[in-house]
């Protein structure tokens, strides 16, 4: 035959195939749009994040590092271009407070945890700063004034023009600051922006007592530098810093690197939730097609009669499946490209609508290719059966069955298998995640499949009349389960995975919540008090027992540099490392601390705790050991601050984190860093709501003291898990959705078979009432069962989650477990009746006459 | 009839179809069920058979069988001399493409074609460069030249079989298989089906053999094969000198 005979063929083939087919474009269409809106919106952040960079960084260039730049380095000269621009900023965490009742030492002002930023100069370079009054902001800052966040004010009580204590000086609110451009609308804050000027942070006590402060150099190059330029001025600053793996040198063009990072892993993570929304989708394309073909049974035989080779036919039926594909992956396109658009709008808190770049193909693209993709692979089964339709069912129906061609079978189940993978490869954008995600699908579909199976059998087991269920209509459901080859099978495995995976979301993120939220763990400190001076610390502990804190506790930190390990320089050896671990750990500023016994959570596992009285001892905690590369005997070289000092492993020791008590990696024997600069950091807990008051307390005795309250902290990060959890949830909701897709077209590809039984129960005198409650009853059942098994499914898959991947104590919930059966039944059942619809409208004797 | 002689006198070394000690059972239950037993037939080419017996002879099978849509359980179907039974379904395909016609008594049209392209696709399928002008012609021939952008569900009972003739003749097979094509018509229009099938035959020549029950049909075969329990019961040519 010739392609366009072909062609031709296959077209009319399609002919009165729309309704059952129908269902194939509708279970495709769900899982490309799912696909498409997330790569859409990751792919659109990107760019955002690429096309908004130089706002977000405010700069051309940043150099960014823990320690100020030393005196004398001139970054402008060594970039060497004319017209280059510099401010300087340093960001800090710190507490600030409203003035207390003048003589009333017992009455401080209201306090607040905020993010202090002092800008010396220019102040942004790109990207807007709105601020109230809108006066540049060097004009509002003065060494005695501060602008600030609405939020600061309305938590202290404050208004524009009023004092505001900071680092123990007084400072004048000059203004309100309403957005920054380089604060991401949605990504977690500690406290509220209080600006500064360099002067005004000089007047301080916050920098001299070597608080923990982040300085940025910004750098603004002249006015049409090109890219090449740009990097090319990064370099020779590079090149220029004295302790180059000291401090980050960032452009621009690099387009907020960790920031895309993390919007990436979200991304892929969102990416394999749309994955196996198509997947199940493509469970509903296979049950689509067989329905399809077990219908076109006779006419394939007459094609065979005519003199059509079966390639020739598997052929027509795969085109036919590749164009219905093309139809559901165009509408998902569709509706995922809308989706993605109204995201941001819906969800403002979850996307940052000002970075979302509409426009993209790459997804369209993506969506296209895995969604032709999906329909193919997962037909190929149930197209293999055209090869099984024996030629002679023209002359005699019951003609038995081709035998079955062993190598074709398994040549399609091998091609979906590695279908498959290939694109959970592609979604993850690695091969070992798309083969745990594989594994995971197939392990969980197999044991859902399984499970429905097991309750199909036991269904069919029940003695007759079981239990007294004389009510007709549970009879007939019950019987409707078990019948042989119900194409229902599908359906519940389906819709059993997406309640499985919007169930086990749920339950792992409300495990979270609770556990981060709920009374901290017995004996866990409720504050951590940093930037402490020595000097400070008796004054500050009487403050805290005043105020009824129990199990105090406090250690020096000493701040420190490794420079070399076993004489080798630190510097080298991390020049030729990729960013991240093991680079991060050997260039890191070193929190050291002394003590001669270490906490009770602290085990030695290695060597032998202060065992050397030749040398002076560190004892290291084991993966941060791994991660530096070094173990027993080690010499590690330590410059404290100007002084270097040589110390020497000789004990390894686990620690356990969960106690929220003070650990820290590096632990020195007594006696070696006494003399060095150092600060305190405590640890208490506090009386539940006394917090606020020791706070407002410190902040106005001690206000270089900082004062976390973990609580506070644990109920942001559980904010940020509940927008990621919501959006797995989201995509989970369109697993679901083609669960149904898949039993609306299971039920409606059975309505012929439905129509005579409705007919014949009405003949026999049952109402169309009765009959509609028999098939509720029906439905009701399937959810039922996929409702239980998905519940099941999820319960196990989060208690995995809950007690393997966060270690946290496993705690049945029941209630999200029932609404999840009892949505799975009502969903079922709305689905299954509205597909048998028409069957219930029809007269019995049309059904009746038909042949 | 001129074709017909011909055809008849220049290959009458080689049987058009041959049928050795064909045999098929069928497992039915526990049991074995013999539906055909030990036939051996050669049909000339050009010759008009007509298979009678009663329900349950064996002759829908022997047509099944004759055309490869059917593999027997022992004994050779040999078609121009060709045996048939080792062939793979796409040989066998090809075989029915080029060579073989049916004619069914359900018609079997493909429902969702329209009747000229019912006709049409047979032609599609071996490439005749001139499809759509043949299909008319067909359409015509069997009295249906209007009736062509009419689905299945819309022609009456003789129609469809009309059309179904149409579509059997379209490639000229050498052989046509119809099985009772007439079983399902009334009195009337079954004689007009069966007058247009007997004028293509006569026309193209083709080697036609027919299932029927009515000895009517059966009185204007070159030959009759009566089949009773799978066996070939008795052999007569009842006219074989008649050229009408």
């Amino acid at each position: 035959m010739s392609f366009a005979g072909y062609l031709r063929t296959m077209l009319r083939e399609c002919r009165g195939a729309a309704g059952r087919l129908g269902f194939f474009v509708a279970c495709l269409a769900v899982g490309v749009a799912a696909v498409v809106a997330v790569a859409g919106l990751s792919s659109s952040l990107d760019s955002g994040l690429r096309a908004e960079a130089r706002q977000l960084l405010a700069a051309d260039l940043v150099v960014e590092g823990s320690q100020p730049l030393p005196p004398g380095t001139d970054l402008l000269r060594s970039i060497d271009l004319p017209g280059v621009r510099r401010t300087d900023v340093k960001e800090m965490v710190t507490v600030v407070s409203a003035p207390g009742v003048a003589g009333w030492p017992g009455r401080p002002g209201a306090s607040q945890l905020v993010e202090l930023k002092a800008i010396d100069g220019e102040y942004p370079f790109y990207g807007k700063l709105e601020l109230l009054p809108r006066s540049p902001l060097a004009d509002l800052l003065r060494a005695d004034t501060a602008v600030v966040a609405p939020e600061l004010l309305s938590r202290l009580g404050l208004k524009v023009g009023d004092p505001l204590l900071i680092g123990g000086q007084t400072f004048r609110i000059a203004g309100k600051v309403l957005s920054e451009p380089d604060r991401i609308s949605i990504s977690l804050t500690l406290g509220p922006r209080v600006f500064l000027n360099g002067a005004g942070l000089g007047r301080t006590t916050l920098v001299a007592r070597g608080s923990r402060v982040n300085n940025k150099t910004l750098i603004k190059l002249p006015d049409g530098a090109s890219p090449p330029e740009v990097t090319a001025a990064a370099g020779r600053l590079r090149r220029s810093l004295p302790h180059p793996s000291f401090y980050r040198v960032e452009t621009y063009r690099e387009g907020q690197p960790a920031l895309r990072t993390n919007f990436q892993r979200i991304g892929t993570f969102l990416g394999l939730v749309a994955l196996l929304s198509l997947f199940v989708g493509g469970i509903g394309v296979a049950q689509s097609v067989r329905a399809w073909l077990a219908s076109r049974m006779d006419a394939i035989a007459i094609l065979k009669c005519l003199g059509m080779r079966p390639r020739e036919i598997l052929a027509l039926y795969l085109g036919q499946t590749a164009l219905l594909g093309l139809a559901g992956s165009l509408a998902g396109m569709a509706v995922g490209a809308a989706v993605q658009t109204l995201l941001p709008y819906l969800f403002p808190d979850l996307i940052p609508a000002e970075l979302i770049r509409v426009r993209q193909p790459t997804a369209l693209l993506r969506g296209l290719g895995l969604g032709l993709g999906v329909a193919i692979l997962f037909s190929l089964p149930p197209l293999a059966g055209v090869l099984r339709v024996p030629a002679a069912r023209v002359l005699r129906r019951d003609a038995e069955p081709l035998p079955g061609h062993r190598p074709i079978v398994a040549g399609t189940l091998a091609a979906l298998a590695a279908g498959i993978l290939v694109m959970a490869a592609l979604q993850s954008g690695s091969w070992l995640r798309g083969a745990q995600f594989t594994g995971g699908v197939v392990g969980v579909t197999l044991a859902l499949t399984l499970a429905a199976l097991a309750v199909v059998w036991g269904v069919r087991r029940l003695p007759r009349g079981f239990g007294g269920f004389s009510n007709m209509a549970i009879r007939h459901g019950l019987a409707a389960l078990a019948r042989p080859g119900a194409a229902t099978m599908g359906a519940i495995v389906a819709l059993g995975l997406g309640v499985l995976v919007v169930l086990a979301m749920s339950l792992v993120e409300r495990r979270l919540s609770q556990e981060l939220t709920s009374e901290l763990p017995v004996g866990a400190p409720s504050a951590f008090l940093v930037d402490i001076q020595p000097d400070q610390w008796p004054g500050v502990e009487r403050l805290l027992r005043q105020a009824g804190a129990s199990r105090v506790e406090s250690v020096p930190v000493v701040m420190a540099r490794l420079t070399a390990i076993d004489g080798r320089g630190v510097e080298r050896m991390a020049g030729r490392m990729p960013r991240g671990g093991r680079r991060w750990a050997l260039t890191r500023e070193q929190r050291l601390t002394y003590m001669a016994k270490l906490p009770e959570d602290n085990v030695i596992v290695a060597g032998k705790l202060w065992s050397d009285p030749r040398k002076a001892e560190v004892s290291l905690e084991q993966e941060f050991a791994n991660d530096l590369g070094v173990g027993l005997g080690s010499t590690l070289t330590f410059d404290v601050q100007g002084v270097p000092i040589d110390l020497t492993v000789t004990s390894l020791r686990t620690v356990n984190w969960q106690t929220f008590g003070i650990n820290f990696f590096l632990v020195v024997e007594p006696g070696v860093l006494e003399s060095a600069p150092q600060q305190r950091l405590a640890v208490a807990h506090l009386p539940r709501g006394g917090e606020q008051r020791v706070q407002d307390l410190l902040a106005a005795r001690y206000p270089n003291v900082t004062l976390l309250k973990i609580r506070e902290i644990l109920e942001k990060i559980v904010h940020v898990l509940r927008r990621i959890g919501l959006g797995v949830r989201f995509l989970g909701g369109f697993t679901v959705l083609a669960g149904i897709a898949i039993l609306a077209g299971a039920v409606s590809a059975g309505a012929g078979r439905r129509g005579l039984e409705v007919a014949l129960l009405k003949t026999l005198g049952v109402t169309r009432r009765g009959v509609m409650a028999t098939f509720a009853v029906e439905y009701a059942l399937i959810g039922l069962v996929a409702g239980v098994i998905g519940a099941a499914g999820g319960a196990v898959l989060s208690w995995a989650v809950v007690t393997r991947g966060f270690t946290l104590r496993w705690e049945p919930q029941t209630l999200p477990l029932l609404a999840a059966v009892a949505g799975s039944i009502l969903l079922t059942v709305i689905a299954g009746i509205g597909a048998s619809f028409r069957a219930l409208e029809r007269r019995p004797i049309e059904v009746l006459r038909s042949p | 009839m001129m074709n017909a002689s011909l055809g008849f006198s220049t290959e009458m070394a080689i049987p058009r179809i041959e049928l050795r000690n064909l045999s098929r059972r069928l497992p039915s239950g526990d049991r074995i069920l013999t539906i055909l037993d030990g036939v051996n037939l050669a049909l000339p080419a050009g010759e008009f058979t007509a298979v009678l017996g009663p329900s349950g002879s064996g002759k829908s099978t022997l047509l099944a069988l004759m055309a490869g849509l059917d593999r027997p359980s022992a004994g050779e179907v040999l078609i121009d001399g060709v045996p048939i039974h080792g062939m793979s379904e796409d040989q066998l395909a090809l075989l029915r493409r080029h060579k073989i016609g049916f004619v069914f008594q359900t018609f079997q049209l493909l429902a969702n074609l329209t009747a000229r392209e019912n006709v049409l696709l047979p032609l599609e399928l071996v490439r005749v460069a001139d499809a759509g002008a043949r299909a008319d012609e067909l359409l015509a021939s069997v009295g249906l030249e209007d009736r062509g952008h009419h689905y299945p569900s819309q022609l009456s009972g003789g129609e469809q079989q009309r059309v179904a003739l149409a579509r059997a003749f379209a490639t000229r097979p050498p052989i046509l298989l119809a099985d009772e094509p007439t079983g399902n018509l009334d009195g009337t229009t079954g004689r007009r089906v069966l007058e247009i099938l007997l004028d293509l035959r006569r026309r193209y020549g083709t080697t036609l053999v027919l299932v029927t029950h009515d000895p009517g049909v059966a009185s204007l075969a070159d030959r009759l094969i009566h089949l009773r329990d799978g066996r070939i019961e008795r052999q007569e040519s009842p006219v074989i000198v008649s050229v009408h």
